[in-house]
């Protein structure tokens, strides 16, 4: 039995245990007194990934576009024809998967029949069976994925801007893929990417609900054989990313009622601390509260003169590999609001931060983050995305307590100039407006 | 579920269910009213206007600064509609008290709630002008948006056409000709309506002094003259003379197929978990018949799935296609209907569905809005049941029972949104 190490945050409540398995995986268990048990079985492998090699290869491997998503889709598939969710249907689970930019995810969440479920999970993951004509299949299936995306506004707009804040950075390939790149998909390439990237020393178990950090270590002990070391170099094109954006505007047009904008702040100064991340993170959430939520004298200027009609909604990522920060909605002309939303940011910077402003806007982004624990499927995602960029959820309490205007104010000066922003446009077709 | 109800007011009840297993409280207001073509713009306009101001927080940057003060207080305005009800006011969820040194959230929260629905910001003693016209523009922004999303407006399409004699196919937004004629006086006049007339029902799922949060509504609605009215069952349409099929042409790349089905269920029977376990094995699941020969096997979509209405029993079917396999897609989705209808239910099927449907039921114990939603529905049915007892049933159920209920389902109309021929090229 491996000894258990034990992190807990009394604020909250909560606490995981977490060990290396001896086949190289890493587990984390949060017991939590829930009817549903979720876990997560993920691969730090996603979109970005695809140029790689072995320590020992000679030279890199270029695969194509929304790999990493086709393998997820096509993992479910096994040996004899059968599908992963008919394994699961027999216990009860309710399975998915994901796949983003850096990582694929394989998940169920179940009342009963936990342990049971946490095998096939494993198993299934571990044991790819792919062959031409099952890729063939494939292939049309997640074309028509693509598809439903190519329709989807906000996904459209989020796509384009990617390619609009960065000239190199990865994060500009799509997830799917595209119709022509999945097209060039194999078995044989399906396996490369599987045999390199689905390596344990790679992936993380991550676990919420009433569940026994014991009787997980037994399931992986039955499953799970020893990996061999993890020695895969992924080629970074992102170093001599630009500080300003690529464009600073990109347009597309779909059939919507009215154009949809999203501006974004490129921002290629990534802490190597991950705590200094998860900082960050936090503190953009509060500008992003202080700045342009519907508390904001912005927002609420924008709405009475019906330059925006719908709820203004802002995020920021902040990982290693990539950081921005974007805010969206609709309005008939995305062009005075991208002025109105510079003009803002300037007069702030020209008044300082509202001292009582930052202190309602810390307590809600404090409160909100309390708030995600009430979900085991919550709290396993969370986790995994923190710990995945090298962070730990339970810390982010005394993180987002640790902000102060001075660090808040820093932030503001530096990290918006006109320079960074880039704005994508969603037009409706032709000239309906 | 144990849940405490106390009337407050003539047609006023506030309803509790205990639960001390969360970090948030949950609560909700709702007005009950009937779903007509006459009144439905200006219920869901009605909680955008109350979201604005109230007589303590006249605008809605006061009411968002008490909600930060709040701890990230977040308050929505709800509008569903159920059947014959449209169902209207505000869904708030809140920190519980034990994360705050300074306040009770939960107490303060209900008192901002109380204000929104009772006590609002009244110019002249009506609403203010400004904020009516504004939130106008923002609703009839969200009716033309609906085109959007596509799948979505596909299934709010069929529905028009295949409930046209029928109060279900009235959309819950109401009709962009009726919001631009609302002024704030015939809205305040609406809203008097709805103090007076509509059945009101209030949930609080989490923990905190059940009578303290119920009193306080109960003074906010002291004064307030009641003379509830009874809403009319709707009669269910379970014949079809004639399928109909609709087409509409816009820019899309892919096709979106809807099929709308009438089942002869009545809610009165209380057989929503035979619905449930049939939609299971149909196409609600990804081990359902449409999901593993539409998707897996004939490789024409990505999704392709089924759901029921809990009160009118319509079934729909949807998928997102290339135009050219409409009849295809068409065709494979009756004839896995037809080989319910005919038996073909293997026990791995049945066994599968059942146990998927406990896994969903059972997880409405982990969601404050889960369990609020299971028992408010259930209520305007008639019924009173918890998860737990309907899993027995459903454990109960026999492939008979299943087969002779799709004995009754019809197709009734055919709806696609076709993409231009450019458009698909």
């Amino acid at each position: 039995m491996a000894n258990y190490n034990v992190k807990e945050n009394q604020m909250l409540n909560e606490k995981h245990y977490s060990f290396k398995h001896k086949s190289g995986l890493e587990v984390f268990v949060f017991p939590k007194e829930m009817t549903t048990s979720y876990a997560i079985f993920a691969t730090r492998y996603g979109a970005i990934d695809n140029k790689f090699k072995l320590s020992t290869d000679k030279d890199y491997t270029v695969v194509p576009d929304g790999i990493a998503h086709f393998l997820e889709h096509k993992l479910f598939e096994c040996e004899g024809g059968i599908d992963a969710f008919e394994l699961f249907a027999k216990t009860g689970a309710s399975a998915n998967a994901y796949t983003s930019n850096t990582m694929t995810g394989y998940l169920f969440s179940c009342t009963e029949n936990f342990y049971e479920s946490l095998e096939i999970l494993l198993d299934f993951v571990t044991h790819p069976y792919f062959t031409e004509k099952t890729v063939a299949k494939e292939q049309g299936i997640i074309a028509q994925e693509i598809k439903m995306y190519e329709d989807h506004p906000g996904a459209r707009l989020h796509k384009e801007l990617m390619k609009a804040l960065y000239k190199k950075n990865k994060v500009r390939i799509d997830v799917a893929g595209t119709v022509e790149s999945i097209g060039e998909i194999t078995a044989e390439i399906l396996y490369k990417c599987y045999n390199t990237f689905y390596n344990l020393n790679n992936m993380t178990l991550s676990i919420c609900g009433n569940v026994d950090v014991s009787c997980v270590e037994a399931v992986c002990d039955k499953v799970l054989t020893t990996a061999p070391e993890f020695n895969v170099l992924r080629d970074s094109e992102d170093e001599d990313e630009p500080k300003a954006v690529n464009q600073k505007r990109v347009y597309c047009e779909l059939n919507v009622s009215k154009p949809i904008f999203a501006i974004g702040i490129k921002d290629i100064d990534i802490p190597a601390d991950p705590n200094e991340r998860m900082k960050k993170a936090y503190a953009l959430e509060i500008l992003d509260e202080i700045l342009f939520s519907q508390s904001s004298t912005f927002y609420n200027e924008l709405y009475e003169e019906n330059l925006i009609s719908q709820d203004l909604s802002s995020g920021c990522e902040v990982t290693k590999y990539f950081s921005f920060n974007v805010i969206s909605s609709e309005s008939s002309d995305p062009e005075a609001v991208y002025s109105r939303f510079v003009e803002n940011i300037e007069n702030s910077k020209k008044n300082g931060i509202d001292k009582e402003a930052f202190e309602l806007s810390k307590r809600t982004v404090y409160a909100s983050n309390i708030k995600s624990f009430d979900s085991t499927e919550d709290i396993a995602n969370n986790f995994i995305f923190n710990h995945f960029d090298e962070g730990d959820l339970l810390d982010a309490p005394k993180i987002i307590e640790s902000i102060d205007i001075k660090y808040l104010t820093d932030l503001l000066n530096e990290g918006f100039k006109e320079e960074y922003y880039a704005m994508s446009v969603v037009n409706p077709i032709g000239e309906k407006i | 579920m144990v849940t405490i109800t106390k009337q407050i007011a003539d047609g006023v009840k506030i309803s509790y269910i205990k639960t001390d297993k969360f970090k948030t409280n949950y609560i909700s207001i709702n007005f009950i009213s009937p779903l007509s073509s006459d009144l439905v713009h200006y219920n869901s306009m009605l909680p955008l206007v109350l979201m604005r101001g109230t007589a303590k927080y006249p605008t809605q940057m006061d009411i968002n600064k008490r909600l930060q003060f709040l701890y990230s207080g977040d308050i929505v305005a709800r509008n569903s509609n159920f059947g014959e009800y449209h169902i209207f006011g505000f869904k708030a969820n809140m920190l519980n008290d034990r994360f705050a040194d300074d306040i009770s959230i939960t107490e303060e929260t209900v008192d901002l709630l109380c204000d929104m629905a009772f006590n609002p910001y009244l110019v002249n003693g009506s609403f203010d002008e400004s904020y009516t016209e504004c939130e106008k523009i923002s609703l009839i922004d969200t009716i033309e948006a609906e085109i959007n999303e596509k799948g979505k407006y596909a299934i709010k399409r069929l529905m028009s056409e295949m409930c046209k004699n029928e109060v279900f196919g009235i959309s819950k937004l109401g009709e962009i000709k009726d919001v631009k004629a609302i002024t704030a006086k015939s809205l305040y006049k609406a809203y008097q309506k709805a103090l007076k007339e509509y059945p009101i029902e209030i949930y609080f799922v989490g923990d905190g002094d059940f009578d303290v949060i119920a009193d306080k509504f109960e003074k906010a609605l002291k004064g307030i003259e009641r003379a509830p009215i009874e809403i009319p069952s709707a009669t269910l349409v379970s014949e079809v003379d004639k399928i109909r099929q609709i087409e509409d042409v816009e820019n899309v790349k892919q096709g979106k197929l809807v099929l709308g089905f009438r089942t002869g269920y009545k809610p009165e029977e209380n057989k929503y978990h035979l619905m449930q376990l049939f939609n299971e094995i149909y196409g609600g699941a990804p081990t359902a018949k449409l999901f593993l020969n539409v998707r897996e096997k004939m490789s024409l979509c990505y999704y392709c799935r089924s759901i029921i209405s809990q009160r009118t029993g319509i079934m729909l079917v949807s998928s997102g296609i290339e135009a050219k396999n409409k009849e295809i897609a068409e065709k494979a989705i009756l004839e896995q209907l037809e080989m319910i209808k005919n038996g073909d239910i293997t026990e791995e099927e049945m066994d599968s569905a059942k146990k998927s449907i406990r896994n969903g039921y059972m997880q409405i114990y982990d969601s404050a809005e889960a369990m609020e939603s299971w028992v408010f529905f259930r209520s305007l049915c008639g019924i009173s049941t918890t998860p737990m007892l309907e899993c027995e049933k459903i454990e109960k159920t026999t492939k008979q029972e299943i087969q002779e209920l799709t004995s009754k389902i019809k197709l009734d109309t055919v709806y696609f949104l076709r993409g231009k021929e450019k458009a698909n090229g």
